[in-house]
Formats: C-alpha cells, sequence, structure tokens
C-alpha cells in the first residue's frame, strides 16, 4: 500500500485537478491510476492538505525494460495528457518516463501529482525531458538499432541530446520532427550552454509563446513519434515457428504444462525466456496474470502487439536478460528496483531456458537453481539434454565442459533448493518437465 | 524518501521551444483551419443524409 501527501504549496493545483474534472476524465477513461482520497492524519508531515491511496500496478516496470511501441505508446500518453490538462489551463509538470507504467495490458501515468495550473502561453518546462526520455530512443530504435533502448538504463534521465544527435543516421536530420527535436534541440543546448552565465542582479526573463504555438508543439511532438516505426526481425521472434520439435512434441508439452499450472494454481507467474509468449498464454488462460520477459526486444515487441490485439489484460511482455538482469540503478542505488525486486510470484515458468543458462552462459545447474528459487517458491522447468538438437547447436562450436549437465546432474543441483513434486517426459522428444517446490 | 519534483527545462531548450513553437504555429494554424473546414462541410453532408433517411423513402428531398 502506497500512501502520497498533497502539500501546501501545491493546494492550488491539487484543488484546480480535481475542481475542472479532469482528474475524474483521466481516470475514467483509464489513463491515469485512480486513487482515493484517505484521512488527513496519514500525512507524514504536518503542512500536507491531503493524502491519497493510489490504486497499485501489479509489477512496476521501466523504460529500458519495454519494448518499442510499449516506449512509443507511453509517449503517445504522455502528450495526450499534456494537451487535455492545456485544454483546461493546467499542464503536466514533467515528462518523466518512470510516470508511466504498464497496467492491464496498457500504459498508464501513475503520478497523481503530475499536473499544475499553468497559462497555455507559456512554455512547456517538461519540453526537454520528453525529449530525452521519449523522442531519443524512440528514434534510435527505429533509425539504428533496437538496442539502442536498452541506453536508458545507463541514461536514468533519459539519452542526452547530443549523445543521440551523434547516433543517428544523418539522414534523420531531414525528417523535420527529428530534425527540429533532436539535432537542433542538441545544437540550442550546446549554444546555451557556451553562453556565459547572467550578471547576478539580471532579470529573469520571462518567456512567452502563442496558445496556437503551444499546440503546434506538441502536435509536431505526436507527429514525429507516431511517424517512428519499428520492424522487428530476429532469429528468436520466428523461433517458435522454426523450432524443430514435432507436433506430437508440442502437443505433449503443452498438456504437461497447463496440467503443471492447474496443479500449482497460483495467481500469478513470471515466464522467464518468454519468446513470443505461447506459454504465457497458456498460464492467462489458466488464469494466471503473467509477467513474460525475454531478452529479445524482437519477440518482446512481437508479444506486445499480440497482447495488445488481443486486448488481453493478463499479459505484460518485458525485456530482459536473465543472465544480465536490470540491476538497481540511481541514487544511491534506490531510484529504480533491480529486477529481483520487484516482487515475488507464484510461479515462475522456465521452458526451454536453462541449457542457455548452463551452457550458452556458463552458469553451473546450482547456480541457476539459487537464482530460479530466489524467484518464486514454485517453478515449472523444462531440461533440455545434450541430445537435443537445440543444445546440439549450442555445442556445435565449442567443447563440451559440461560433463554434470545430464537429467541426473539437474535432479542433483535443482534437488538443494527444491523439492520436485512431478516429473514428466515429454512424448517425441528427449525433454523433461519439472514441477519444483521450494524447500 | 521524500523527493522534491523539479526538472530543470534547460535554457537552450527554453529558447528553442520559443522559437519552434512560432515557427510551427503557422502550418499548425492553417491545418487547423482547413480541417474544421473539412468537418464542417462533412458534417452538413452527413446531417442531410440522415435527414433523407428520416424522412424516409426516395421522395424526400435533401435541398433544404
Amino acid at each position: 500500500m502506497l500512501y502520497r501527501q498533497v502539500q501546501a504549496s501545491a493546494a492550488a493545483d491539487w484543488a484546480a485537478f480535481n475542481s475542472t474534472g479532469l482528474y475524474g476524465r483521466l481516470a475514467a477513461d483509464r489513463l491515469i491510476v485512480d486513487h482515493v482520497e484517505v484521512a488527513l492524519e496519514l500525512a507524514a508531515e504536518p503542512d500536507s492538505i491531503a493524502v491519497i491511496r493510489p490504486r497499485m500496478v501489479d509489477v512496476i516496470s521501466y523504460p529500458y525494460e519495454w519494448s518499442f511501441s510499449q516506449l512509443k505508446e507511453a509517449a503517445l500518453l504522455t502528450l495526450e495528457l499534456q494537451s487535455r490538462a492545456l485544454d483546461i489551463g493546467m499542464r503536466l509538470k514533467d515528462a518523466s518516463a518512470y510516470n508511466i507504467q504498464m497496467d492491464a495490458g496498457r500504459p498508464i501515468l501513475i503520478d497523481s501529482l503530475s499536473f499544475e495550473v499553468a497559462a497555455d502561453t507559456e512554455p512547456w518546462p517538461a519540453y526537454r525531458q520528453f525529449c530525452e526520455h521519449f523522442l531519443a530512443p524512440l528514434a534510435l530504435i527505429a533509425h539504428r538499432d533496437a538496442r539502442c533502448g536498452l541506453m536508458l538504463r545507463e541514461f536514468i534521465d533519459g539519452i542526452p541530446l547530443d549523445l543521440a544527435a551523434r547516433m543517428l543516421p544523418g539522414r534523420t536530420r531531414l525528417n523535420l520532427g527529428l530534425s527540429a527535436h533532436i539535432h537542433l534541440h542538441a545544437s540550442a543546448q550546446r549554444r546555451a550552454a557556451n553562453e556565459p552565465p547572467p550578471a547576478a542582479d539580471a532579470p529573469r526573463r520571462e518567456r512567452r509563446i502563442s496558445a496556437t504555438g503551444q499546440r503546434a508543439l506538441l502536435d509536431s511532438l505526436r507527429r514525429t513519434v507516431e511517424g517512428l516505426r519499428w520492424h522487428p526481425s530476429s532469429h528468436w521472434s520466428e523461433y517458435a515457428s522454426t523450432t524443430s520439435y514435432s507436433d506430437a512434441a508440442t502437443a505433449s508439452k503443452g498438456e504437461i504444462v497447463r496440467e503443471m499450472l492447474v496443479a500449482v494454481g497460483g495467481r500469478t507467474a513470471w515466464d522467464v525466456g518468454a519468446n513470443t509468449g505461447v506459454y504465457s498464454a497458456m498460464a492467462a488462460d489458466a488464469g494466471y496474470r503473467v509477467v513474460a520477459w525475454d531478452q529479445d526486444a524482437a519477440s518482446v515487441e512481437a508479444h506486445w502487439r499480440r497482447v495488445r490485439g488481443d486486448a488481453n489484460p493478463a499479459i505484460l511482455p518485458l525485456i530482459c536478460d536473465l543472465a544480465n538482469p536490470s540491476p538497481a540503478i540511481g541514487w544511491g542505488l534506490q531510484e529504480r528496483a533491480s529486477f529481483l525486486e520487484r516482487g515475488e510470484p507464484d510461479l515462475i515458468l522456465a521452458l526451454a531456458l536453462v541449457h542457455h543458462l548452463a551452457i550458452g552462459n556458463n552458469v553451473p545447474l546450482p547456480g541457476v537453481a539459487r537464482l530460479f528459487a530466489r524467484m518464486a517458491p514454485r517453478a515449472i522447468v523444462e531440461f533440455v539434454p545434450k541430445e537435443d538438437p537445440m543444445t546440439r547447436r549450442l555445442l556445435a562450436a565449442r567443447r563440451d565442459i559440461f560433463e554434470s549437465y545430464t537429467i541426473g546432474g539437474f535432479r542433483e543441483a535443482f534437488g538443494v533448493p527444491y523439492r520436485i513434486l512431478r516429473e514428466t517426459s515429454v512424448a517425441d522428444s528427449p525433454r523433461t518437465l519439472f514441477l519444483l517446490e521450494r524447500r | 524518501m521524500p523527493f522534491l519534483a523539479y526538472i530543470d527545462p534547460g535554457s537552450g531548450s527554453m529558447l528553442l521551444q520559443v522559437i519552434l513553437a512560432g515557427v510551427l504555429a503557422v502550418p499548425f494554424f492553417f491545418r487547423r483551419v482547413i480541417s474544421d473546414g473539412l468537418h464542417r462541410i462533412r458534417g452538413n453532408r452527413g446531417k442531410a443524409d440522415e435527414a433523407t433517411r428520416d424522412e424516409g423513402g426516395e421522395d424526400a428531398t435533401s435541398d433544404r
């Protein structure tokens, strides 16, 4: 549960946010998380004028874990919120991507205290932040490489525009929006940084823009974002359709997984190495709310598009490499939580993953077992032995130093943190599925 | 952790924003005028069609 206090200095903003009906409309359209106002006694400080308890989203995720479309939708939501605020004499005081979360299959603003009263002739103070948090990474993904999205993990306050300008291909200068909001923007920043600081007694310059100009700028940002497209294609996103399993093996595996999901009877599951989400969908059908992690941006993008198309609120695809998951970052390493601090699901699904960790990443099986057991009390894990064509492929170009990578070695390693509840062989395949419960 | 929300708008970003708002306002304004005009024409035609249907049958004229 989370309480937030509204300070006296923001009283006018809070009153306007409520009295204009902006909050009511945004909450009704599910663009902002709803909250209830609770007793003022719960305030942590004396000068508060209200205390609210916002609804919590299931799982907190960060922009460096979003695929292209998730970031793009979050950007468009931010512009929509700013546009609606302008219409009633308010504005968004910041445009942080961290204020947006993925909630029940769509982006939503979680910062209920983001709005302030402002004339629409005042420049938008969050313009720069919007460009750094949203426009720069989206442009880099669309015009350079999807992996540029991971740069947000390094640059917690968005990608510096001078860096984005240098990394983007020269042809992006011909795109009107990118040329203005990134390339020209970076030059304007450089020029301003080289100017001598104003004299101490110099009056502060109040800049003004026209109300039409304000909306024109917002419209230009929206068109620029909408114009950015990325067509994912990778080895992994086509994986499900290019695997070597027989139909019988696929059917058998599905049947076993379904039985195990029902046997666990949990409410939340994390599907790690989810690919494009065949088994995430199975878990969702079995009543789980699923976070589907995969390291491949193209797979996550394909998965999100499908979930979005089906309007399935139970599945949230996110990018994460389990061999190098999101760390805690920011001030005191406390601003953004690490992958392992994002809550504990009832169950993890790790299907066709262990061979990648054990052989692809050289993690000893006991290490894999320990990490899985840290993540959730129960696990459905698939063991893919060396004779499987997929494991043979991993071993094709290297010396086999994995003597303990056998089903016996698996039982021994996973038997330490877990009790093995079930062990079922997949028909027409050398693979085995395990249902495990933490000791 | 109490946290005072505050961002630096950046003086270069502010100046650019003022210039862009001025430049972009012109095409934006005209686009809006044109699209409003188109909406009005389409809107009227839509209403006329509805009126035709409401009055039922092919005899009803829409030149009102």
